[in-house]
């Protein structure tokens, strides 16, 4: 995994994307797959606004009171035998995690997926400290043998044809090359059961936390969830604050809208509902079950203007439908979130000084808002960052000083006219000094400007 | 919804997540059914706690106690629900949920007069005070990690068979 933060270079990396043939051609696939099959799992859905509306209620009431729900939570999972820890931010949440590790001697790891864990980038922390860390998820199990990072939340080896695939397991794993998905599959089965059997503890991240039971849900497809949380004897969840549900109640709601908007399914094949430790005549359960409350930078992005981002339930629907996420991918975008919601968060999380680009990296058209399931305002949170990245100063000066003109321009008749006449003047020399790049794409102009045109 | 109503819906919801369904009316049919799925001799998981898992498990001769080493698990599980073709599993019990993971083939038999109408219905049921654990079955384990095309059988069962009884 390599943690370090592109954003930055969000231009030169989408230039790079651009110029990929095999990247381009899986991101159109996987997208337009991710259309078709979504919106035929919403179609027979009677009342889907209704239910929208209900589900973006409940998250707005979690907000809206968050430390009650998290307090609430805390002490249900405690009094169900899990043992809770605090984290302010990254750094605190790995050295929590490996602290428990190590201090029960646990050396192999297997890890359901975990979009916080990578934001806390937790695996190299880990591997430094010498424990073997198997991500069990198949699309993470890929990139990490890659070495590379998720360039998609639900499917994090979407930028990668199945004959790239196959090549790199029958390199690194000594089996005859295959470019069949099903026969792969099977290769990382068998592989992977091996490190599950005999594995000493798991890590797994949560989709919701019910604040009245200290429950932790799970979605997940393959079983990796199932088997990381209740195989090993040990269980390290790691979760960010606002993941919190008042109740086990509401979960019916997202479990109609998050599978529905992540793959297109009705339901995800399994839902692990994970309340506690193993209790006296059980079966079932880790013996000990740690929870690391991740709040890094949440309580702040909570109190600010941007908070309806802390709504969104990771289900991916946002970059399969943006047009700019559709053509250049999630790597492109150069930290853990990728397409809208990641414009978003990455900005939040990381600062506008390390992601300003970022807040560019959208046509605005609105697709991200359609298909939201809890109705995320992703339109007007990105014009927000540009507000605010103009009043930072972020922007290019030139942009800048261009825009001072023209607003001074605008607010006064005769300089706009001196400046209309001074353009077509000057045209020529624009022409020829910019060339086609701006010629191209800039239109000359008008011989007689539209407001004198006009009666 | 009438009991009868129920049931078909959650099998008819049931098989369109790609798990095999079965509808039997009494334990000679059961046994019968079980003989179609499950190839008598294989290494078969059974708890034999409920009534009908010790009608199933007298079938198979070749039982073994540890799930890890079965290549099926036949057992009861606690319920399931119509809206969405799932069965809900509980450690309430002392139930191993996990049983029904580990081996290629899990065969599920729920008892008619244990289906939920939906989703909500459950967890009201359920809220107050859940079990460890609660894991909702939908189909068999599946992926589509690799060019969004569907595989079968990553960690869990490639093969779910579902008896309604
Ligand atoms: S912002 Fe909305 S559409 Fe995007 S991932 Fe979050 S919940 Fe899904």
């Amino acid at each position: 995994m390599s943690p370090e933060q592109t954003s930055l270079a969000f231009r030169e990396n989408s230039v790079r994307a651009l110029q990929d043939p095999a990247l381009r051609a899986a991101m159109k696939q996987a997208t337009d797959t991710f259309g078709t099959k979504r919106a035929d799992a919403f179609a027979p859905v009677r009342d889907l606004e209704a239910l929208r509306d209900r589900a973006s209620a409940i998250r707005d009431d979690v907000l809206a009171n968050l430390p009650m729900y998290v307090d609430r939570f805390v002490a249900s999972a405690t009094r169900a035998g899990a043992t809770i820890h605090r984290a302010k931010d990254a750094a605190t949440a790995r050295e929590i995690i490996r602290k428990i590790l190590a201090d029960r001697g646990a050396r192999r790891i297997v890890k359901g997926k975990s979009m916080v864990s990578e934001e806390v980038d937790l695996n190299s922390h880990l591997e430094a400290a010498g424990m073997e860390v198997v991500e069990t998820d198949l699309g993470e199990y890929i990139i990490q043998m890659e070495g590379e990072t998720p360039s998609h939340i639900i499917v994090p080896a979407i930028h990668k044809n199945r004959r790239q695939v196959g090549r790199l397991f029958a390199d690194r794993l000594g089996v005859p090359y295959s470019d069949d998905p099903q026969v792969l599959t099977k290769i990382a089965r068998k592989a992977m059961r091996e490190k599950f059997l005999s594995a000493d503890a798991g890590v797994s991240g949560v989709n919701f936390a019910a604040a009245d039971t200290g429950s932790l849900v799970l979605l997940t497809n393959e079983g990796n969830g199932r088997m990381v949380t209740t195989v090993p004897p040990l269980h390290v969840a790691i979760l960010s604050i606002e993941k919190m549900l008042p109740s086990l109640t509401d979960l019916p709601a997202f479990l109609r809208l998050l599978p529905r908007s992540a793959t297109g399914q009705t339901m995800t094949s399994y839902v692990s509902v994970i309340t506690g430790t193993r209790k006296a005549g059980d079966a079932t359960g880790a013996k000990e079950l740690h929870i690391v409350l991740l709040d890094n930078g949440r309580t702040e992005i909570l109190a600010g203007e941007s908070r309806d981002i802390l709504k969104c339930i990771r289900c991916g629907a946002c970059m399969n439908v943006c047009p700019v996420y559709r053509t250049v991918g999630g790597h492109a975008y150069g930290w853990t979130y990728p397409g809208p919601m990641g414009i978003v968060l990455t900005t939040l999380l990381t600062g506008m000084k390390k992601s300003h680009p970022l807040v560019d990296a959208s046509t605005i058209c609105g697709a991200c808002v359609e298909v939201c399931p809890v109705r995320v305002p992703l339109v007007d949170l990105i014009l927000g960052l540009r507000r605010r990245k103009v009043r930072d100063r972020f922007n290019d000066p030139r942009e800048r000083r261009g825009m001072e003109a023209f607003g001074k321009a605008a607010a006064s008749p005769a300089l706009f006219a001196l400046g209309q006449r001074l353009a077509g003047a000057f045209w020529p020399v624009v022409r020829a000094l910019g060339g086609k790049d701006v010629a191209g794409r800039m239109p000359a102009p008008a011989k007689t400007p539209l407001r004198r045109r006009l009666p | 919804m009438s009991g009868a109503d129920r049931g078909r819906l959650f099998l008819e919801n049931a098989a369109k997540a790609a798990a095999g369904t079965h509808s039997v009316s009494d334990t000679g049919d059961l046994l019968a059914a079980l003989g179609r799925v499950v190839a008598i001799d294989s290494p078969v998981y059974c708890p034999g706690v409920t009534p009908i898992e010790r009608a199933a498990a007298a079938l198979f001769p070749n039982r073994v106690s540890d799930y890890a080493a079965a290549t099926v698990t036949v057992e009861e599980v606690f319920g399931a629900i119509a809206e969405t073709g799932t069965l809900v599993c509980s450690s309430e019990g002392g139930r191993a949920v996990q049983a029904g993971l580990l081996p290629a083939h899990h065969v599920a038999i729920v008892r008619r007069d244990r289906i939920f109408d939906t989703l909500d219905d459950l967890f009201a049921a359920v809220a107050a005070a859940p079990p460890t654990n609660i894991t909702l079955v939908t189909g068999p384990s599946r992926t589509a990690d690799i060019e969004l095309t569907l595989a079968i059988g990553v960690h869990g069962p490639e093969k779910l068979d579902i008896i309604v009884s």
